[in-house]
């Protein structure tokens, strides 16, 4: 048996790794790929093709890989569909192959490859339609099990994933030849430079060719100049970093592979997801090798030419023993040479054209103007038959149809790629993304010293272009290899099945097929055959079927035109999208003054927007959260209640036309409101209808202080200063949020002045006289610290607010609780809030839900006529002003059942029905005062309906009953309380 | 003011660690004030801010140091600025007004803002997984200052040193940020 | 996308919350006789252009200035940036 490894190439023997292929050991050496590992050890068979689960090999060395997919890892850790040919080999490394039930050389689902004859283009579509029932149950699950790529573990990704941001003059992807002399130059010129390759090798196909740059072996060459960037301040060398996407304005994404290639990765991100903002980027992505299509042309040991050099110049890694090779141009022939020249037994090179004079080495039996039609091999090939009639024996076909530039990131941004009669392939087309220029083989310059000539040019251009002072220098000297070729695409005259897509089995006779069933567009042939999907995503299939489907419309490739490529260049896996965005960090946490009190003392938390508020709480022996909230509304209407208010969103607003701009803003007058005074307010939206409500007080001539709800302060924010900056930009007023200044508590019951004047430096007088209801002012407390100190109420009691500065917070309610035990305080949370407030008779969001104006909420009368406000004219329209609906309180006619929010109203007698529709039901709470549950709605003509039964329909929970409009003021309808 | 029998607490308790050479901490005891320039008011402002502190109003992105006091003023909108002062004033408002008198609106902001320090070698490649903005020394350097989001929280960075950034954010959301932070120097250690 | 802010130089789009038409800087007269009709047209009716757009976009990250973006919807380029209120200020002394 010979050698599957010989000597030379770009590993270190002196660091061997081990590691596993379905749990059998093997050896490989750092600088391996998985499939290079694989091959050097002499395996071909490596998985099981998507469809009709034939055996398949590794077919390139690069990223365009179709057949060689790996699950890679254990337990949660796996991750499938790796693509062996850029797996980085390391020690402990396990890998499995996919697609086929019980072995891999033993598949059960192989009988798919007998019923081959049946399984064709759109098969699914046409056979599994009935009966129509057996499709989810029975059809779609045996197909999903049999077809398909590989599996997931589905458990949570254990990996740590991180995002990034980048900036740079240039970015250049690719660090071939091209990529890095054009880079070297850009940043010699002074500019900021990112290069960045998807291999962890710099050099491209340099470590594949046996090439001279400058007199020196191209490798060499290459890790020359890779050294020198790397050794400069303004570059950043990125490998194992692919470019995916392009976007607007010269932003790239980019995934960088951090620890792919270790066995652990210590709890750092295994890969981190880079935003790329370049001013100018130059694509220098190289080409990728495209297949000829033939008979049979899919079996382990069939693979790309320039792959096959690949392994062995840069792994030294012999995939084949007696080799074949297929061409239609010059470079396949240098794959013959260089087995050659290793040594290696060559078979017969088979060239299509037939007016090609190359001489074969040695040995080897030149077919000019043949075709390789068939092939035969269980596991793998072994032997070539020709068109001719000759057959070749071998265990190696290598082929080439020519070299594709890989220009997918010229599409991203609906560049149309364009046909280039001189090589037979697309190249870039001159609509290419802002900022974005083209060297090298992905410009189709496919040749050494072409390519390096135009990176040379391209690089001086970019580096004036970003002002950047520059000599023209000569590019390095190189030879241009032969690579001439006629196009031939696919062998017509075999019988056996043609694999244009290996990934996903199309054949050329599903193109065939195809086109006789009317899908004629590029597009559909890629739908109606899944020609180009999954993970390769056509890189060396699209090509090929757009040729064949010309063959069939009779028209050129040209005219029959090409899918343009979207983002991602290759898989990004959905965990590196996400970055840090998972579970908790999901979004930021905002925390309130008394979180830290609340936690210790039995509060149970709400997510209201990014705050966390303390919603009840609990205290030993309650039994449910109804035994802690009844408990806390209770003592807050008999005694006295503290809850933390922090959250409501605070701004502070001054400004010569601060009281201007509030009567714009406001639907009532503020600019007549005293200093020391508050008052509430009702925010319209242009349209009219009701936007948010809350209380602003004057501190000063000039100084105002709004309050928002806690769900809108972003958004008032931010139409606050719309209307400053472009409705009114006249006026002298100015916005900043105080919400994270201020702690706030609101300090709320009969017993709350008595509280406030325990806490309170004296002398402070907040007798009625003095500090009235509405007023607001500065108070010393606690020992000389400055509060606000505002008389407004929520639940209709006596009632304060307090507003210390935020470090004080946590101290303060401290203090409340302890100088209130005197009292009988309480915490209370959002849901005796709510009750209290439902109780009241006040709106909140459930209200003021976007869909009624001033009129509907009951507040008709804050609508000045005396100044125009915003919402003003919208607002006088009949839907809205003249609306019939009020807003009203409900209780149950048996005081046992509970209201439900959401319910309709309907008169009573009538049926439940999108006519007999008189409102709905927008609040509801159980009142522990009043003993019974109670809610809030709005009803056609409701205050004018005060005692009439009407039904609350609510199907949906089940829930209807009889209910009685009453005054939505169930606690103090006079508000002698809250003024007491 | 009087010493209060309240006890402050700052939102990440003094926070300090030292992460490899790289080091966080939370900087307390800071006094922050916003200044709103009056419409047409821009250079009475400046002047009595040069005769209260030896500096004019700094343009939005762009701080300067005050020659009078241990402080920054900030340039964050073209209509207002912070004024920074590294110690703890009790009424930093009534300490600017009886300066500048009625030349600005002054709001009280100490309170509202968690700052961090974040010195070391590590600096930049921690903040490059945090933040949009260019923060490279061309483009950002000792004094300029941006304000813009990091992980989802709005982020006032300032560069005080070539490695040094002051970053202001949030004082309810402070865990996450300093998570957001640390999570950062500890994926670039 | 990138948004050239006047004041701050380049800042990515994600620092911006969007509103649309820059034509709601123009607030209609209410006084006017036609103030109806015209509120109106000036919040419901758009055009809907497939080219250069004028839009309003809100630096809710950054400086909070309220911005007028001209930008080509079919290609995203941005053509211009102006602070909204610089351009509320002209259209009001071109009223006057």
């Amino acid at each position: 048996m010979k050698a599957h490894r010989i000597s030379g190439g770009l590993i270190d023997r002196t660091k061997p790794l081990t590691f596993s292929f379905n749990h059998e050991r093997y050896q490989g050496f750092e600088g391996d790929t998985l499939a290079s590992a694989l091959v050097a050890n002499g395996i071909k068979l490596v998985g099981r093709s998507f469809k009709y689960h034939r055996p398949r090999g590794i077919f390139s060395a690069g990223s365009e890989e179709p057949n060689a997919l790996f699950q890679i890892g254990h337990e949660a850790h796996q991750e499938p569909n790796c693509r062996g040919t850029v797996t980085e080999l390391y020690d402990g490394l396990e890998a499995t192959s996919q697609n086929h039930l019980g072995f891999l050389s033993h598949d059960l689902l192989a009988v798919n490859d007998l019923l081959s004859p049946f399984l064709s283009a759109g098969f699914y579509y046409k056979t599994f339609m009935w009966p129509k029932s057996f499709w989810e149950k029975l059809y779609e699950p045996v197909i999903r099990s049999a077809a398909g790529l590989g599996a997931l573990s589905k458990r949570p990704d254990p990996d740590v994933y991180d995002k990034g941001y980048l900036h740079c003059d240039l970015l250049v992807i690719g660090a071939g030849p091209a990529g890095l002399w054009a880079a070297l130059n850009a940043a010699r010129a002074g500019a900021r430079v990112i290069i960045a390759d998807e291999d962890f090798l710099s050099g491209g196909r340099l470590n594949s060719e046996r090439f001279e740059v400058d007199g020196m072996p191209g490798t060499a060459w290459a890790s020359k100049i890779a050294e020198e960037l790397q050794a400069q301040d303004n570059v950043r060398f990125m490998t194992r970093t692919t470019v995916f996407g392009s976007y607007d304005h010269g932003i790239y994404g980019a995934l960088e592979r951090k620890t792919d290639h270790l066995l652990e990765s210590n709890g750092k991100p295994r890969q981190v997801l880079w935003r790329i903002y370049s001013k100018r980027s130059l694509l220098c992505s190289g080409a990728i090798e495209r297949p000829i299509a033939f008979g049979n042309n899919d079996r382990p040991g069939i693979m790309l030419a320039g792959a096959a050099r690949t392994y062995l110049t840069r792994y030294a890694a012999v995939p084949g023993q007696s080799v074949a090779v297929f061409t239609n141009n010059d470079d396949g022939w240098q794959t013959a040479f260089d087995f050659a020249e290793a040594g290696i037994e060559v078979k017969a090179v088979i060239d299509t054209r037939s007016d090609c004079r190359k001489i074969a080495p040695e040995g080897a039996m030149p077919f000019y103007g043949d075709q390789v039609i068939d092939t035969k091999g269980r596991k793998g090939v072994n032997l070539a038959l020709l068109k001719s009639g000759a057959g070749v024996e071998c265990d190696f076909l290598a082929v080439s149809g020519g070299w594709n530039p890989a220009l997918h990131l010229t599409c991203h941004q609906r560049g149309k790629p364009q046909w280039n009669e001189a090589i037979n392939a697309f190249i870039p087309s001159p609509d290419l993304p802002k900022g974005m220029s083209v060297a090298g083989a992905a410009n189709g310059s496919l040749t050494l010293s072409a390519a390096l000539e135009e990176a040379n040019k391209e690089a001086h251009a970019i580096s004036e272009d970003l002002g950047f002072k520059t000599k023209s220098s000569p590019a390095p000297t190189a030879s241009d290899e032969a690579y001439e070729g006629a196009p031939f695409w696919y062998v017509a005259d075999s019988k056996s099945r043609a694999f244009v897509d290996l990934q996903n089995d199309v054949t050329s006779k599903d193109i065939a097929l195809a086109h006789q069933e009317g899908f004629r567009s590029v597009e559909h042939l890629k739908r109606y055959t899944t020609m180009g999907m999954a993970t390769d995503q056509g890189k060396t299939s699209n090509i090929l079927g757009l040729a064949i489907s010309a063959h069939y419309t009779g028209k050129t490739i040209p005219e029959t035109g090409t899918t343009i490529f979207r983002p991602p260049y290759t898989p990004v896996p959905i965990g590196a999208f996400a970055g840090r965005s998972r579970g908790k960090d999901f979004r930021p946490t905002r925390l309130t003054p008394s979180h830290q009190w609340a936690s210790k003392n039995g509060a149970s938390f709400v997510e209201t927007g990014l705050w966390l508020r303390a919603e009840w709480y609990v205290k030993p022996g309650e039994k449910g959260w109804r035994d802690s909230v009844d408990r806390e509304a209770k003592a807050v209407r008999e005694g006295v209640g503290i809850c933390d208010v922090t959250t409501l969103g605070k701004i502070d607003i001054q400004g010569r036309d601060a009281g201007t701009f509030l009567d714009k803003v406001y639907t009532n007058t503020f600019s007549t409101l005293a200093v020391g005074k508050v008052r509430y307010g009702l925010m319209l939206r242009e349209d009219g209808l009701a936007m948010d409500d809350g209380t602003t007080a004057r501190l000063g001539e000039t100084h105002f202080v709004m309050t928002t709800t806690t769900a809108n302060a972003v958004l008032v924010y931010r139409h606050l200063e719309f209307c400053r900056q472009c409705l009114f930009p006249d006026l002298d007023v100015h916005l900043i949020s105080t919400t994270e200044e201020w702690a706030q508590f609101a300090v709320a019951g009969p017993k709350s002045r008595a509280l406030l004047e325990k806490i309170a430096d004296n002398p402070a007088d907040l007798s009625n006289g003095a500090f009235p209801f509405m007023a607001c002012g500065e108070i010393a407390i606690c020992g000389g610290l400055k509060a606000r100190l505002f008389r407004i109420s929520f639940s209709g009691e006596l009632a304060y607010e307090i507003a210390v500065p935020r470090r004080y917070g946590h101290a303060l309610f401290e203090r409340l609780i302890k100088d209130g035990k005197a009292f009988g305080v309480v915490p209370y949370g959002t849901e005796a809030l709510n009750v209290l407030r439902i109780e009241k008779g006040h709106a909140t969001a459930n209200e003021i839900c976007g869909q009624v104006g001033a009129q509907a909420l009951g507040l008709g009368k804050m609508l000045s006529s005396k100044k125009d406000f915003i919402g003003k004219t919208l607002g006088k329209r009949p839907g809205i002003a003249e609306t019939d609906l009020r807003l009203a309180g409900f209780r149950p006619l048996d005081r046992n059942r509970i209201l439900t929010a959401g319910a309709h109203f309907i008169s009573n007698g009538q049926t439940a029905s999108l006519e007999n529709d008189e409102g709905w039901m927008t609040s509801v709470a159980y009142s522990p005062g009043l003993g019974y549950s109670i809610g809030l709605g709005f009803i056609k003509n409701g205050d004018k309906r005060i005692g009439e039964i009407v039904t609350a329909f609510d199907a949906v929970r089940d829930n209807s009953m009889d209910v009685e409009i009453v005054s939505p003021h169930f606690v103090d309808p006079e508000g002698e309380r809250l003024r007491g | 003011m009087a010493e209060t029998s309240l006890k402050a607490k700052s939102p990440l308790n003094g926070y300090r660690k030292t992460l490899g050479k790289t080091k966080l901490e939370e900087v307390s005891g800071l006094s922050i004030v916003s200044l709103a320039i009056p419409q047409r008011g821009k250079t009475k402002l400046s002047d009595a801010l040069k005769t209260a502190f030896g500096v004019a109003v700094p343009a939005p992105g762009k701080t300067l140091t005050m020659t009078s006091e241990s402080g920054l003023l900030i340039g964050l909108q073209s209509d207002l600025v912070f004024a920074l002062f590294m110690k703890d004033m009790p009424d930093p408002v009534g300490f600017i007004g009886g300066k500048i008198g009625d030349t600005a609106y002054l709001t009280r902001q100490s309170d509202g803002w968690c700052a961090l320090r974040l010195s070391g070698p590590l600096t930049f490649a921690a903040l490059e997984r945090l933040s949009q903005v260019d923060l490279s020394p061309q483009s950002f350097p000792v004094g300029a200052v941006a304000r813009t989001a990091m992980e989802h929280l709005n982020v006032i960075a300032i560069r005080e040193d070539n490695e040094t950034f002051l970053l202001l954010s949030a004082s309810s959301s402070a865990p996450s940020f300093l998570h957001a932070v640390e999570t950062s120097v500890r994926n670039v250690l | 996308m990138i948004i050239e802010h006047p004041l701050l130089g380049p800042r990515d789009a994600s620092e911006f919350t969007y509103l649309g038409d820059a034509s709601m800087i123009e607030r209609p007269d209410p006084d006017a006789p036609d103030a109806a009709d015209a509120f109106y047209d000036y919040l419901h009716i758009r055009d809907n252009p497939a080219g250069e757009h004028r839009e309003l976009w809100f630096h809710e990250q950054g400086d909070r200035s309220w911005l007028v973006v001209t930008r080509n919807t079919l290609t995203h380029q941005i053509l211009n940036v102006e602070l909204a209120r610089d351009v509320a200020l002209k259209a009001r002394r071109a009223k006057k």
